[in-house]
């Protein structure tokens, strides 16, 4: 029983870790979709984070990687505003050309930088902070309160956006602008301002969450090391229903499927670990097609809002 | 006195299209100033422009006194400056609450959450101006007149100097375009100067001091209502010696379809004439098109159908009054073979015309040229086909003749739908349903929004369509336009929350039909 418990308590760390870069990115994006920008370059933001992360490691320590990591995530989202938004391209493509570049061009600067040798690079990393008392509950503590300051960003960053999107001013003309650009421009909320912001909130989380891959995860950096977390990220905001609390369990639910999938692999179970990587997209396809209630994206998703 | 708002030489374009041809206007305080012209006359236009939703090419914008550059909605609002739309600019999956707070900076507090005691504010001000609303349901769940209560309240929250409405009356019945009328003159009581864009004459005098008329973007006219005919207005509104003005509307001598009225003999038709011509009632062959039983929907549309029976003959036009909102839409919905009822029987003809009553959204692709929009219609039928492939030139000369027919005001027929002003859009629309009528044709208020020259074309072509020919339709016309229904329908129904009750033929006048409408109103409604 002690040993479950042990090995309970481990899966359980395994899965928050694996699960705060997606809950950071998802967070971000869903503010981008409350604001109707469906951001698929958001890949490109969190593999310009992890390298950000990790160049700003070298030279400012694990902290400064963390802030610079997040920078480099809001500037590569910029880029795609500046198109998305501001010039009005189509949404989808835009953001598709932006994580294949993303993906491209930090590979030229990591190998510019440090070679193409494939040695290692070892970086800095963010220690975990115990949070007292909290960490010492059986189980779920040393799981959810031993954490880096990345997790904690995340958990903040929950009732945070939920009070801003649902009880501030700013929130409901976000929303507002998410639902129906018409009515918000009607109604004198800045369409391609608020747009604007809300993309580049979702940069700057989602560069955090790449530097929270190089510097808390592996305190290293590959080429390609985001792996596919910014579109998982996408679908985490669809299962967790455009709603803070739920993206933040959805997150921590995508994060079991993949410590379960490692965990499988360990002990070489006589299944194909990949299913359970697929599972949680199973799961949010069926939240889209309303099967656990109505609650629908919002209606001016992708659409567009020329300027003036 | 100083003016509540001043345009100076506004000019605004879209694309090749001029709305506005350097318009001067001038609205003083506490007057209800209507604004009339054709669809396409650039009335909505002015009205964005003034409430800073569009920027002006050339040209100035002072709203007491104060020019209003390019601030924007943001700067209008702060100067005063509220408009109510005619498709409304409510955020559906907001509540009405939510809605009004969006544009109320009253409504928050200096930290920008809630502001304590809005709510309440809120409902002393809907109960002052007597607006009934609805503050807790999503507004895409409410029927079009209490969404437009929620706009109106939204307008009127905050201090308004100048008051904007599009095409108010166009979703409203008669008593409730006296209800509306009545809160315009205590707002214009109170100081504000209202701006009052309509396409009935006989509405607009009614209320308005003063009117002022546009033709193709420019100004014609303005002057005291009191000292100019209904008469006069309809010909600077049409401009002079304008030809295809179109005759009487209705009974059984419209020209055949395709043709607009019989042309010069007199100005348009206008206001509330019909009721005296209402249609003898025609020995119909029996044949039924349609039919329904019992039909109830509860899921699917926003207002239910609660056991609605009718049947459509061949050849007849089924009149369907009622206020907007009461299942108007859920019905058309069902008849047009696009919504399975819960219970009840259903039974359709194949083919079936709809004009729906969201034409711009329902009814066009805006990218597609109006031929494209019309080759969507007809791509079916063997008339337009050549071998495998679609008969383009025949489409394209459909097209130019619903164009010509129709008098949209558009180019050619190679024109985007989507540059088209929402009233030309309208026509397209509409002219395009009556290619495709097949056995059946459902139209939802189909002149709503459309202006006098249009209605009367229209109108003609319901009317000839129900007689032509062999095998005629079978027309359902859904309208909250009662001068309309009066005009043309055979028989007469009246949807009320989700029920249907047949009028008696003696009662086919606008009072009892008028009471119907009004009569199940207000019980056990919160």
């Amino acid at each position: 029983m002690a040993e479950f418990g042990a090995l309970s308590s481990s899966f359980l760390v395994a899965a928050v870790g694996l699960g705060v870069p997606l809950a950071l990115a998802a967070l971000g994006e869903t503010v981008s979709e409350r604001a109707g920008v469906i951001n698929i370059g958001l890949e490109g933001s969190v593999i310009w984070g992890a390298l950000g992360g990790a160049l700003g490691a070298l030279a400012l320590g694990p902290y400064g990687g963390l802030a610079a990591g997040a920078l480099a995530g809001g500037l590569a989202a910029l880029v795609f505003a500046a198109f998305a938004v501001w010039l009005n391209t189509d949404q989808i493509i835009t953001g598709t050309a932006v994580t294949i570049g993303s993906l491209g061009f930090t590979g030229a600067v990591f190998q510019s930088r440090f070679g193409a040798t494939g040695l290692a690079l070892e970086l800095p990393t963010v220690p975990a902070w115990e949070v007292p008392v909290l960490a010492r509950i059986p189980v779920v503590g040393p799981a959810f309160f031993d954490q880096a300051v990345t997790a904690y960003l995340a958990y903040l960053l929950v009732p945070v956006l939920g009070w801003f999107l649902f009880r501030t001013r700013r929130g409901l003309s976000l929303r507002a602008v998410g639902e129906s650009p018409e009515a918000a421009n009607a109604a004198g909320v800045p369409v391609v301002r608020t747009r604007m912001l809300a993309v580049v909130f979702a940069g700057l989380t989602a560069g955090l969450a790449g530097a929270h891959l190089s510097l808390v995860h592996t305190g290293t950096f590959a080429e390609n090391m985001s792996a596919g977390k910014g579109f998982i990220a996408i679908a985490v905001v669809v299962l967790g229903r455009w709603n803070p609390k739920g993206v933040v369990a959805a997150a921590l639910f995508f994060g079991g499927a993949e410590a379960l999938q490692f965990a499988l692999q360990a002990v070489d179970a006589d299944l194909p670990y990949p299913l359970f990587l697929a599972l949680p997209y199973v799961l949010s396809l069926a939240a889209l097609a309303g099967w656990f209630g109505r609650s629908r994206a919002p209606e001016g998703l992708a659409s567009a809002w020329p300027r003036g | 006195m100083r003016d509540a708002l001043r345009l100076r030489g506004v000019t605004r374009r879209f694309g090749p299209v001029t709305a506005l041809d350097q318009v001067d206007f001038a609205l003083a305080p506490g007057e209800i100033h209507g604004l009339l012209g054709e669809n396409g006359a650039g009335k909505t236009t002015l009205a964005r422009v003034a409430a800073g939703i569009l920027q002006p090419d050339a040209g100035q914008v002072v709203i007491g006194g104060e020019p209003l550059g390019a601030r924007g909605v943001g700067g209008a609002r702060a100067l005063g400056v509220a408009m109510v739309h005619q498709h409304f600019s409510l955020v559906p999956r907001f509540t009405g609450l939510e809605n009004v707070a969006l544009f109320d900076s009253a409504a928050w507090t200096r930290r920008g959450t809630g502001s304590p005691g809005y709510r309440e504010r809120v409902e002393a001000r809907a109960e002052e101006l007597g607006l009934e609303v609805q503050l807790d349901v999503q507004v895409g769940g409410l029927g079009v007149v209490e969404r437009q209560r929620v706009e109106i309240l939204k307008a009127l929250m905050g201090e308004t100097r100048v008051l904007l409405l599009d095409e108010p009356t166009a979703v409203l019945a008669p008593q409730e375009v006296e209800g509306l009328f009545a809160v315009l003159r205590q707002v214009a009581r109170a100081g504000a100067g209202i701006v009052l864009v309509a396409h009935k004459l006989d509405e607009v005098l009614a209320v308005a001091d003063r009117v002022t008329v546009l033709r193709r973007g420019r100004w014609v006219l303005t002057g005291e209502a009191a000292g100019v005919s209904a008469r006069e207005l309809a010909e600077a509104i049409v401009g002079a010696g304008v030809d295809g003005g179109g005759g009487g509307v209705g009974g059984g001598d419209a020209g055949g379809p395709g043709t607009v009225g019989g042309g010069g003999e007199d100005a348009p038709k206008v206001g509330a004439a019909g009721a005296e011509q209402a249609p003898e009632p025609r020995p119909g062959d029996d044949v039924e098109v349609a039919r329904l039983r019992a039909v109830t929907v509860s899921t699917g549309g926003p207002i239910p159908l609660r056991g609605v029976s009718m049947e459509v003959r061949r050849g007849e036009i089924l009149g369907i009054a009622g206020v907007g909102g009461n299942g108007q839409r859920t019905l058309a919905a069902v008849l047009a073979g696009m919504l399975p009822p819960d219970s009840g029987e259903v039974q359709l003809p194949e083919e079936v015309g709809w004009i729906p009553l969201d034409r711009t959204e329902e009814g066009l692709v805006n990218e597609f040229t109006i031929s494209e929009n019309v080759a969507l219609a007809v791509h079916g039928s063997d008339d337009y086909r050549r071998g495998p492939w679609l008969d383009w030139a025949g489409v394209a000369e459909t097209a130019a003749a619903l164009v010509r027919d129709m008098d949209v005001r558009a180019d050619s027929s190679a024109t985007q739908a989507g540059v088209l002003s929402g009233g030309n859009q309208q026509k397209v629309v509409t002219g395009r349903e009556f290619l495709r009528s097949g056995e059946l044709l459902v139209a939802e208020s189909p002149t709503r929004g459309l202006d006098v020259k249009a209605t009367v074309a229209v109108r003609a072509r319901i009317a000839a369509l129900a007689r032509s020919g062999k095998r005629p339709p079978g027309v359902v016309l859904i309208s909250s336009d009662l001068d309309e229904i009066l005009e043309l329908s055979d028989r007469i129904a009246v949807m009320v929350r989700g029920r249907l009750i047949p009028v008696p033929r003696e009662d086919h006048n606008p009072t009892a039909i008028g009471e119907l409408m009004l009569s199940a109103r207000g019980d056990g409604d919160p």
